[in-house]
């Protein structure tokens, strides 16, 4: 066995897998443990099928991007190891998604509630940006919501790089309903905002409880965002006639959001309306957002721990050994699960005393 | 960039020392002749990941990390126990992917099949089914540790310099062609991850050109191992000062200029005044002092001198290999003091030819195998056998 092989038997042995939970296109997801520790984990094997055309493009975009994004609202990947034809991700255990809890009509959520959830979507996603990378595929579902409540993006299967600009990109990504004018009218070159104008949606559909603009085709999408929003001007969205699919699809006359949205506070609209603005280039970034008006009027954000769940994800968390790390707050959690899984702590504390160490070579070394 | 350099995967693991360089080539020191072969080896390699790169139209991006990929694998493996040709193989395949520029697994094969099986590499047993190939991409990201994120120098390079006439250069503009209307596209640069510099360098026309071809050569070295690539970017434009005619000129017109008191003091050029200082004069704006921007950087100018002494040697290496029955192969940067094809291989000046390179390297892993194969025997039993040499054995 050479060293590498020893390395990742090692690590291997690190991770039991359980049952079954979940199958993609691509991978099929185990739920499992953390051997010295029990923490809960997440399993992503990879089908490499029988070595047929090598790995898919989602795997090695999600792999890339998840072993260098590390932030408390994108879901962490903890370790990778390979089993005799597979190659196995561990992710942290997340046990519902935004999806789930919207359609949950037991919960009632209150505007503070919202306010939290979009506070950690934009942080997560600002720090995407911030390093160059478009997630392509913002939707509720996508959405992972921890057992103490913290909002996690996931599933990097259709994100990017785009820090080169011109570069040629393709148009057919993000989820139709989430999906941004501009990659409808076939744009091939785009920028951040349309992870933005996702949001956006997904926003109005945590107030609204349904998906805000559901269209049924890549056509009618147009048409529903039109009805909504209005059909934009020349003036509105310089130059998005000249568009490669560009189509006329009509008029439809703007209507304020106020007349949808009656309950929302001014600030929220704002927001909102500063996440749906038709030129890309004037649609509100991440960083932008984060300082909007909204985050700081009351009511202040909800603590995470204190955000509705969905009734499966509290009976799931409840028998289990992290009973009283439920009714904790965030941080004791947090803390509590450093205490008690050493490996863990070294790994953490290794990580922080190298990033203080690159603090003071950074200049020249 | 797909994140922060400096908390990234590539700064945290994948920098490594010279001394941690030297001792991954262990193994192969025991098999070749001279060590100086493996310096020419990882040339020839380099040369080879750019021929297939090209074949199947890759971008320079993607060729470059292709490279990266093959260094990081060979720092776990050695050339003599493994088939660096499907290694070369799957490395274009996994940085066409990481790098969004995907081609088809049955291209690769095919395109490797033909660039390999041609002389002088003579590859003959080059596994024709994509399930190899595969298999291989699967072993690469594994012992790639699944870090599939490789900062370039060239990202750099084009955020510090920018050409004077404003013009194209051909080695930006491909990878920029004019945006769409109405898309949003910011071609701001991010913060810097590094110093305190602003603003950008500017170049005489084919200045950038030559610091990016600089670049690129310096893929033929190790150099992507030891060092961060803002680093190579920055020793690669104070190389172009230094070789680049028309930078050198103006760099020596701006010291020239600067006033006797400094003068001279760093300037690597010995300038010549008179008509260069009209030169000076005749710009519109006035002349920036490319050694002033340099030092404004605030990184180490004493690392970026080691860098750039060790891409001269690079180069100095660089003109003993000679592709076969091509006598004036060479650098870009400076003409090639003219030696005779000498066929006595090995070191002392004589140049060295992919077909000996091809010969050396047959050799290592032939001995390596006998010395396996003897091993098996004297032990009689299985020893736990490197798998690509099991793979190398059945593809052969």
């Amino acid at each position: 066995m050479d060293a590498v092989e020893k390395a990742n038997a090692e690590r291997q042995k690190q991770w039991a897998k359980d049952q079954k939970v979940g199958e993609g296109t691509y991978a099929v997801v185990y739920r499992g443990r953390e051997a010295s520790t029990g923490r809960k984990v997440a399993i992503k094997k990879i089908k490499v099928g029988q070595f047929k055309d090598g790995l898919d493009m989602s795997a090695i975009r999600e792999v890339k991007y998840l072993r260098e994004l590390k932030h408390q609202n994108i879901i962490e990947l903890l370790d990778v190891f390979s089993s005799k034809t597979n190659l196995n991700l561990v992710l942290e255990f997340l046990d519902s998604d935004l999806e789930m809890i919207i359609k949950d009509r037991a919960l009632v959520f209150l505007p503070a509630d919202i306010k939290s959830w979009m506070a950690m979507t934009f942080r997560g996603l600002e720090f995407c940006h911030r390093n160059w990378i478009l997630h392509r595929d913002l939707k509720p579902n996508n959405l992972l919501i921890a057992s103490d409540g913290q909002l996690k993006i996931a599933d990097f299967g259709l994100a990017r790089e785009f820090g080169d600009p011109g570069y040629k990109m393709t148009c057919q990504v993000i989820t139709r309903w989430y999906r941004p004018p501009e990659l409808l009218f076939g744009s091939r070159y785009y920028s951040s905002a349309v992870d933005i104008w996702s949001v956006g949606c997904i926003f109005a559909e945590l107030m609204l409880r349904t998906p805000y603009l559901a269209g049924e085709s890549d056509m009618d999408q147009l048409k529903t965002i039109f009805r909504a929003l209005g059909t934009p001007t020349e003036q509105d969205w310089p130059g998005h006639t000249k568009l490669p699919d560009y189509v006329p699809i009509g008029q439809f006359p703007k209507t304020p959001l106020r007349d949808l949205f009656t309950a929302a506070s001014a600030d929220t609209l704002n927001l909102l309306s500063q996440c749906l603005v038709y030129e890309p280039r004037k649609r509100i970034a991440a960083k932008d957002a984060l300082s909007h008006s909204y985050f700081f009027a009351h009511p202040y954000p909800s603590h995470p721990s204190k955000l509705p769940k969905c009734a499966a994800q509290l009976t799931a968390a409840l028998p289990l050994e992290e009973l009283d790390g439920n009714t904790l707050s965030g941080k004791t959690n947090r803390l509590k699960r450093k205490l008690t899984s050493p490996p863990d702590e070294t790994k953490t504390r290794s990580a922080v005393a190298r990033r203080l160490d690159f603090t003071k070579p950074t200049p020249g070394s | 960039m797909a994140t922060d350099f400096w908390c990234s995967s590539h700064y945290k693991r994948w920098i490594v020392d010279r001394a941690t360089l030297r001792q991954t080539r262990a193994d192969d020191l025991l098999y070749v002749d001279d060590p100086e072969y493996l310096d020419f080896l990882a040339i020839y390699f380099a040369e080879l990941v750019a021929k297939l790169g090209k074949q199947l139209h890759l971008a320079q991006r993607a060729i470059a990390t292709a490279t990266v990929f093959f260094r990081r694998f060979y720092l776990k493996n050695s050339y003599c126990e493994t088939d660096p040709f499907i290694v070369i193989a799957a490395c274009c395949y996994l940085a066409s992917k990481a790098e969004e520029w995907p081609v088809h697994i049955k291209n690769v094969v095919s395109d490797a099949r033909r660039v390999f099986s041609q002389e002088p590499y003579n590859v003959k047993n080059f596994p024709s089914d994509n399930s190899k190939l595969a298999e291989m991409e699967f072993y690469l990201v594994d012992n790639l540790e699944c870090d599939l994120t490789v900062f370039h120098p060239y990202r750099t390079l084009l955020a510090l310099c920018k050409s004077v006439d404003g013009s194209e250069d051909p080695s930006a503009v491909q990878e920029e062609e004019a945006g769409e209307v109405g898309v949003g596209l910011s071609a701001e640069e991010g913060p810097r991850y590094w110093g305190t510099g602003e603003g950008q360098l500017e170049l005489p026309p084919n200045g950038l050109q030559t610091a990016w071809f600089i670049v690129n050569d310096t893929y033929r070295s190790e150099l992507c191992l030891l060092y961060p690539p803002h680093l190579i970017a920055i020793a690669a434009i104070y190389l172009t000062c230094i070789f680049h005619p028309a930078t050198h000129e103006t760099v020596a017109a701006v010291l020239a200029s600067s006033g006797a008191a400094a003068a001279g003091a760093g300037g690597p050029a010995d300038p010549p005044p008179r008509r260069s200082s009209r030169q000076a004069a005749e710009r519109k704006k006035p002349a920036q002092d490319p050694l002033a921007f340099l030092a404004e950087l605030n990184v180490s100018l004493p690392l970026v001198a080691t860098i750039a002494q060790e891409i001269i040697a690079m180069y100095t290496l660089w003109e003993r290999y000679r592709e076969d029955g091509a006598p004036e192969a060479g650098t870009p940067a400076k003409g090639t003091p003219d030696s005779r094809r000498d066929d006595e291989p090995g070191p002392g000046g004589a140049t060295v030819s992919p077909t000996i390179l091809t010969a050396v390297l047959t050799k290592m892993r032939e001995a390596r195998m006998q010395d396996y194969a003897h091993q098996l025997q004297s032990s009689g039993r299985p020893v736990a056998v490197n798998r690509m040499l099991e793979r190398t054995q059945a593809a052969g």
